[in-house]
């Protein structure tokens, strides 16, 4: 079968999805478009399964950075502003600043809309799980959006192991028959012990 | 998926199992995206007025909490 017929193909170890963008993939890529002149990052969860086919609903859309500094944060703050996404939770630095310090999750939407948002999840290296995977990305491509998930192996036993809700169970499953071709027994047992000390 | 499918991981298994043999099935998958998409705006424009969106939103996300 030609790569254009295949549902999808790895081409420079990156996964090419055979598909058409929608407008939830059109929003995230906006964000990263703006998130990545500041900064690295890692879309995780939900998004993952839905970008490869998984048929459900989501509002939101977790997104892994790197814990950052104070005016490195502002400088990606005014962007996003500039670009017009807004704050759930406030409007100005110092107010933002005091969730993101303490280590809460931040959430932006374009203006004038509360779905879909990003989840903006600071990470360090406290939370060895989210910092591994953060620091090994998988490039996946569906048309000219190229972005960073996990290794898949990793976002399945994350799933299992770690979320291991009703969704994503089903989400795990689907990655698992999705990609079945490509899997690799070996990252699991590699990824199982680096995602259990987060447990 | 040789039997039936029953459970909800069942249909789940059946139909990443059709979508690796068609990629036209993306085609489906992205019409139920984009119209959660429009129920989800058009509820948040009946919802907030344009004047003091942010507030109102943050007010309510507050309440709902």
């Amino acid at each position: 079968m030609d790569s254009e017929n295949k549902t999808y193909y790895i081409k420079n170890n990156t996964i090419i999805i055979n598909r058409d963008l929608n407008k939830l993939d059109l929003f995230v890529k906006d964000f990263l478009d703006v998130l990545k002149r500041h900064t690295s990052y890692l879309i995780v969860s939900g998004f993952v399964s839905i970008s490869t086919g998984r048929t459900r609903g989501t509002e939101d859309v977790d997104c892994l950075v790197p814990k950052m500094d104070k005016h490195k944060f502002s400088l990606l703050l005014q962007d996003l502003f500039k670009n017009h996404f807004w704050c759930y939770q406030g409007d100005s630095l110092e107010e933002i600043w005091s969730y993101v310090e303490k280590g809460d999750n931040i959430r932006f939407a374009r203006e004038e809309e509360i779905f879909p948002n990003i989840e903006f999840i600071l990470v360090d290296e406290s939370k060895p799980a989210k910092y591994f995977e953060l620091t090994h990305p998988q490039k996946i491509k569906i048309k000219d959006f190229e972005f960073n998930i996990p290794p898949i192996e990793f976002e399945i036993l994350y799933k299992e192991i770690i979320l291991n809700g009703k969704k994503d169970i089903a989400d795990a499953k689907h990655l698992r028959i999705f990609f079945s071709e490509i899997l690799n027994k070996e990252k699991f047992k590699e990824y199982e012990l680096i995602i259990k000390q987060e447990k | 998926m040789k039997n039936k499918p029953k459970t909800d991981l069942d249909y789940v298994e059946f139909y990443a199992e059709e979508l690796k043999k068609n990629p036209e099935i993306f085609k489906q998958q992205k019409e139920l995206i984009e119209s959660q998409l429009k129920s989800n705006s058009d509820l948040t424009k009946k919802r907030f007025s344009k004047k003091n969106f942010k507030s109102q939103v943050r007010d309510y996300l507050k309440k709902s909490r």
